[in-house]
């Protein structure tokens, strides 16, 4: 057991930017492991990707390309996964912290038997030891696991927390092993777009609104349109999406998203620990808020105290003459 | 059918302190139902109502859980479990999905389990794959609607609510299902059922009762910080909201924010 197995995400066909960071950081973690860097693509025709994954510095890109493993089932992957990681047998696997991954990470490890770090933002390789960094408690308590060796280790890394695979002619290779047999017992009937999708997790600037709001018209007045000035998402609190005002999939904090924008504003919104949970990792914060003492005030880089129903369209407006939009 | 849902008692809110032996320590919050639990346990009554038959809330924990267990009970769970051990402490989440799986196993008749997509303290989301796992059965996890719920023709349809995709899938039953916050509005129990309930003493099954043993996590915990306090921020001064406004653009110019 030795080296690193990165499993690539893809998307439209092309290398996911979190799988290039996991490549960037497997080269390091694979050679204080005393091992290669591998990588393992799954799909329905992945001939094309392989070979861009030899290219960011795989000794080894296995492959298992199925008709049936064309969309993501738990049982076709991890079957795919396990066959991989009987041929490469390596000592720490990485996948990204997505959804899907965790699907997927979590059931691999059990089937495995391995150790599970999830969300890591770090990991490091000491005395052939895994360490792995990750938040919990709504990012109020840094947790350092550290696994002992002889096991293998399963880490759904948090993109972004590493830098990207340079690319390098390596001259790796890649191996094609099947699929083995397999009981599949889900069926997907449909992938559908969700419909006016909010990606918050991928946006580098979002606006969030809370009850300081007032209500929900003035919700819709005042965000979406400062959003749109800075070229960014919209967010809310849980106060006021549990409200009815906004849609479930713009909430940030404990019970909806964690988001780690280039900056976030937070507008109107107390800064409650469940809501503080959700983005206090993101680079700048501002925060509008008419009482001095809001929380939300303690995480911001600015602070603007005023009454948000005056201070927003003000703030469109500058922005808009500002930035030419 | 036999619906077992899953639940954890935690924190109302994550303002935790570190002990020093670095076990976490909540003393002084509320505790409460895990919220994606909630939304299980309402999802489980759903569909136990349409097709009446048993549905178990099944917790890991301490008699202190209890109180929490008979608030499910209150919701319209026609049973409960415990499963408790001072051996279960120590396990990590794939180790507690393996004494849980021996635990659905035991109960012989389950169909559907339902989980909430994670908790709320620990956060990972790695329960569910891992008890369906261990009990080899089908898995959809992060389910923002269940479809359909078959148990004559032994299956289950639900959609997927993923970062920006809405997957529709059919899983053969039994299956593990773990869902998000959007899927429902979980019901208030009343007074009066959650004074009938106020003295029932889940069933108590231990290590010893399972026959598990030699289960550990499989790592340790080398360093539990608080997270790095953010750098001091600035309060924007000015005469007028106008002022403030033109200086905070500023500054998030000069800086190269925007």
């Amino acid at each position: 057991m030795a080296g690193v197995l990165v499993y690539i995400e893809q998307v439209g066909g092309d290398v996911a930017a979190v799988s290039r960071e996991l490549m960037g950081k497997g080269q390091e973690l694979a050679a204080s492991l005393g091992g290669p860097l591998n990588a393992l693509v799954v799909g329905g025709d992945v001939a094309g990707l392989a070979s861009q994954v030899v290219a960011l510095g795989a000794a080894t890109v296995y492959t298992v390309s199925d008709a049936s493993l064309a969309t993501y089932t738990t049982d076709g992957h991890v079957a795919a996964a396990k066959a991989t990681v009987e041929a490469a047998q390596p000592a720490l696997m990485l996948a990204s912290a997505s959804f899907q991954m965790r699907d997927f990470g979590a059931a691999l490890a059990a089937d495995l038997d391995a150790g599970l770090a999830v969300d890591v933002t770090d990991l490091k390789v000491e005395g052939g030891a895994v360490s792995a960094v990750r938040p919990s408690h709504g990012g109020n308590v840094i947790n350092t696991y550290t696994f002992a060796a002889g096991r293998p280790v399963v880490a759904l890394v948090r993109k972004q927390s590493f830098a990207e695979a340079a690319g390098s002619a390596s001259g790796g290779t890649v191996t094609s092993l099947p699929l083995p047999a397999t009981t599949m017992r889900t069926q997907v009937n449909n992938v559908a777009p969700k419909t006016g999708a909010v990606n918050l997790t991928d946006a580098a600037i979002i606006v969030s609104g809370g009850r300081g709001l007032s209500d929900k018209d003035n919700y819709y007045k005042l965000i979406p349109p400062l959003a749109e000035a800075l070229g960014g998402a919209y967010g809310a609190s849980r106060a006021i999406v549990d409200a009815g005002w906004v849609p479930y999939e713009h909430q940030v904090g404990q019970t909806g998203k964690t988001v780690s924008p280039k900056l976030y504003v937070a507008a109107g919104v107390s800064g409650a620990i469940q809501h503080l949970a959700g983005m206090r990792t993101s680079r700048n914060i501002v925060a509008i808020n008419k009482d001095p003492e809001a929380p939300i005030f303690r995480v911001a880089n600015f602070g603007l105290v005023g009454d948000v129903n005056e201070v927003l369209p003000l703030l469109t407006a500058e922005l808009r003459q500002r930035l030419g939009r | 059918m036999h619906i077992v849902v899953c639940m954890k008692q935690v924190p109302r809110d994550n303002s935790v302190k570190i002990n020093s032996d670095l076990s976490i320590n909540a003393d002084g919050i509320e505790k409460i139902i895990n919220l994606f639990d909630e939304y299980a346990i309402e999802e489980g009554l759903a569909w136990n109502e349409k097709h009446s038959g048993k549905l178990t809330v099944l917790s890991m924990g301490s008699d202190e859980w209890v109180e929490q267990m008979r608030r499910a009970l209150a919701m319209g769970a026609t049973d409960s479990l415990l499963l408790k051990d001072a051996s279960f402490a120590q396990l990590d989440t794939l180790a507690a999905a393996k004494v849980v799986a021996a635990a659905i196993k035991k109960l012989g008749d389950v169909d559907l389990v339902f989980c909430g997509r994670n908790s709320t303290d620990d956060e990972s989301g790695a329960f569910a794959p891992a008890l369906a796992r261990a009990l080899g059965w089908a898995q959809l996890t992060y389910v923002g609607k269940v479809l359909d719920v078959d148990p004559a023709g032994k299956k289950v349809t639900a959609e997927r609510h993923l970062e920006t995709v809405v997957e529709t899938v059919t899983a053969s039953l039994p299956a593990v299902v773990s869902v998000i916050k959007d899927i429902n509005n979980p019901r208030y129990p009343s007074l009066l059922k959650i004074k009938k309930v106020a003295k029932i003493q889940p069933p108590v099954w231990t290590a010893a009762d399972l026959g598990v043993s030699g289960l550990s996590a499989a790592a340790t915990i080398s360093s539990r910080v608080p997270p790095p306090p953010r750098p001091s921020g600035e309060i924007i001064d000015g005469p007028d909201a106008a002022a403030k406004v033109r200086k905070l653009v500023d500054k998030l110019l000069e800086n190269q924010i925007i």
